[in-house]
């Protein structure tokens, strides 16, 4: 049973990692951590049109010496895939992906579930290291050190969330 | 012809720019537009690009919302930009007082042999960028309006849009694609940049 607080968790980690601007095309699931962020003064979130320019203005906001996360569907992962390849990769500029996982356990939308079931795939094939954390405690124990990780590396990193952890879309 | 209708090239054009610039960040889109900048004028503010055909207006956006003292000066393909129209509603949304997004719009993509885009038919790339929502737009034809937007967007708060028609061609000389590295000196160059 998803705990309701899990949405400030994921909120939590990225800011305490010193993370305040944020990119989003959203979804159900990432709407519940947007909230805390549009609520936050200190965080900026752009929505954008499609998730592969998120991908593109944050790595424009680290470039510019800041940190940056982009929170969307793992459908969007599919919107974003050569530019985290021939810009992030290629170019070692490290951003938070924040991917709410649709098309796994639960799912009620055929639609989602090619995707889904790709998301782990694709994120190998990148070279991008992830966590998918299936409770608030082991979101607790692995998010900070994902995150520096992926600044250490100056590599992107991915915090994919599971509908066991968020409680899914209900169909 | 008079000297004033004569079609710009993207490499009179890009010197035009470079010889007016002093503290700005100038982002390149993969290709001829890095290119030419590379060659003309080569200096650790350029952030050039190399990859994610159609994100350059996107990483010069985040540089602009991430460094608000600092103006920010875009040089995208009509190629690139037809990839990524929706950047034009993000940028018009955001409205960053300090963000210019120059077009070099040659009507084909150059890069893959002169094929020629939706610009070289019926659309219009300033068209869109009003349509989005961006009030200061401008297309450019001649070096004397050349001249005039440079002043306004150097000069003026934006977000700007100026589509300069440009001559087809390929940008003379090879590219160091020390693509990490360049990454770096420009993220050192704007760090050390004092804020105002």
């Amino acid at each position: 049973m998803a705990e309701p607080s899990w949405s400030k968790h994921v909120a939590d980690v990225l800011r305490r990692n010193g993370i305040r601007m944020f990119a989003t095309v959203p979804d159900y699931i990432v709407s519940h951590v947007l909230e805390h962020l549009w609520a936050d003064a200190e965080c900026r979130v752009v929505t954008v049109t499609r998730e592969e320019e998120g991908v593109g203005l944050l790595s424009g906001v680290w470039l510019a010496g800041r940190r940056g996360a982009l929170l969307m569907q793992n459908s969007g992962l599919g919107n974003c895939i050569n530019a985290l390849g021939s810009l992030n990769v290629a170019s070692q500029i490290p951003i938070v992906l924040v991917i709410s996982h649709r098309g796994d356990l639960g799912e009620f939308n055929p639609a989602q579930v090619p995707m889904g079931q790709a998301t782990g795939h694709i994120l190998d094939a990148l070279g991008i290291r992830y966590i998918r954390p299936g409770s608030i405690a082991e979101l607790e124990t692995q998010g900070d050190g994902l995150i520096k990780l992926g600044y250490t590396r100056s590599l992107p990193v991915a915090i994919v969330l599971p509908s066991e952890l968020t409680g899914g879309k209900q169909g | 012809m008079t000297p004033e209708s004569k079609t710009l090239t993207r490499a009179a054009a890009t010197r035009l720019l470079a010889e007016r610039l002093t503290r700005e960040v100038v982002v390149s889109n993969l290709g001829q537009a890095s290119l030419d900048l590379h060659t003309i004028a080569d200096r650790p503010l350029n952030c050039y690009t190399y990859g994610a055909m159609g994100q350059c207006s996107s990483i010069a956006l985040g540089i602009a919302l991430a460094r608000p003292d600092v103006r920010v000066v875009c040089l995208d393909g009509d190629g690139s930009l037809l990839m990524n129209l929706g950047s034009l509603c993000t940028i018009a949304t955001e409205a960053p007082r300090n963000y210019a997004l120059v077009v070099w719009d040659n009507e084909v993509h150059q890069t893959t042999g002169g094929q020629p885009t939706a610009t070289a038919a019926r659309s219009s790339l300033a068209a869109m960028a009003r349509g989005a929502g961006i009030d200061k737009t401008a297309e450019v034809r001649t070096e004397e309006e050349l001249r005039r937007a440079y002043d306004r967007i150097l000069g003026e708060d934006g977000p700007w849009v100026v589509c300069v028609k440009v001559e087809k061609g390929r940008a003379e000389g090879r590219f160091d694609r020390d693509v990490v590295g360049h990454a770096r000196r420009f993220m050192h160059a704007l760090a050390a940049l004092p804020a105002r």
